[in-house]
């Protein structure tokens, strides 16, 4: 996953407000119930761009990681054994996979894998699909799967 | 019939396709996706101008307001290994108007080499993209016949394989749908040759 403008105007939206409401209590008379329920409301506010804001470092960082293994890593491939959406994200299937790995230097297995994927992509995700992946060498449980 | 059935029933004849009242294209590509099960209304289909063989036709769906798009299906299979996905959209186009969502699948990053065509297109691909082969696949013939010659309002889109060329009018005539099947052709051909060679 990756922020994008909607996010970031949602982070600046609830973080800028959410302060601006918590603070300004404050700063004006008004009565100690009135003050109490603004705090909390922009409490609540700050919080929810604070952990927007953390997701999105977060993915940022994982994103980087993954570059580098796709960079770096060692190149292989994975036939699709089992696929199914188990819900979506955003309008986005949440594929679950069971992925048969052949990677050159490190012994065959199977593994499970999930993935947020775009509709136009999930819709090819069917056993028998073979896919690029990229594994780690220094962790052959991090792999990037090449979708 | 409709002033738009009228156009395509003839844009067919004039050009030997099958003429469709409608046909679900599918959601191949994130413009056909917009539109559910990617309805094409109406539509023709056969050896189109340029020269390759595909689908002509309407793609309309409402996300808050009604968009239309003219759009040219061609497949290019031969593409999904070398570019499983890679999006060239007229800068400014908009295909949704109820965007709410913050985060989004990792499927692409900017691809920015070229002033030109960036001046025109927002081109992007998946984030594990070979950018060996794209810089040979926008090649300076590419990227200047993409800066001048398809219509103003052209993209495409490829997915795994699916090429879908587009244009934004509401009610294109005949020339237009012969410009828009062209460039479609143009980019097909280009990337069908990058793969082979």
């Amino acid at each position: 996953m990756q922020i994008n403008r909607t996010g970031i105007g949602l982070i600046a939206f609830f973080g800028l407000f959410g302060l601006a409401i918590a603070i300004a209590p404050f700063l004006v008379s008004m009565p100690i119930e009135a003050k109490g329920t603004l705090v909390l409301l922009g409490g609540i506010w700050a919080l929810v761009a604070l952990g927007l804001g953390l997701f999105a470092r977060r993915q940022q960082h994982k994103a980087a990681h993954q570059d580098w293994v796709f960079q770096n890593g060692i190149r292989g491939s994975a036939t699709v054994v089992k696929a199914k959406s188990s819900g979506t994200i955003n309008e986005m299937p949440l594929m679950r996979m069971v992925l048969d790995l052949d990677v050159p230097g490190l012994a065959d297995r199977q593994v499970k894998r999930r993935e947020v994927m775009s509709v136009f992509a999930a819709r090819r995700i069917e056993p028998g699909l073979t896919l690029p992946v990229c594994v780690n060498p220094e962790d052959q449980n991090d792999f990037v799967l090449v979708w | 019939m409709g002033e738009l059935d009228a156009t395509y029933s003839a844009f067919a004849a004039a050009n030997g396709l099958e003429t469709l009242p409608a046909l679900a294209a599918g959601p191949l590509t994130p413009l056909l996706v917009e539109a559910g099960s990617g309805q094409l209304a109406p539509a023709a289909r056969g050896k189109l101008p340029g020269g390759v063989e595909g689908t002509v036709g309407q793609l309309a769906y409402r996300r808050n307001k009604t968009f239309r798009f003219n759009v040219a299906l061609v497949e290019v299979a031969v593409s999904t290994a070398f570019a499983p996905r890679l999006f060239c959209i007229r800068r400014g186009r908009h295909t949704r108007d109820d965007e709410f969502y913050g985060f989004e699948a990792r499927d692409s990053k900017l691809w920015t080499e070229s002033t030109a065509l960036n001046e025109r297109y927002k081109v992007s691909t998946s984030p594990f993209q070979d950018p060996n082969w794209l810089r040979q696949l926008f090649s300076p013939a590419l990227v200047d016949w993409l800066a001048r010659v398809p219509p103003a309002d052209f993209s495409f889109e490829l997915a795994y394989g699916a090429l879908l060329g587009s244009v934004e009018r509401d009610d294109p005539d005949a020339a237009a749908l012969t410009a828009l099947c062209e460039a479609t052709a143009h980019v097909a051909e280009r990337i069908r040759s990058e793969c082979e060679e």
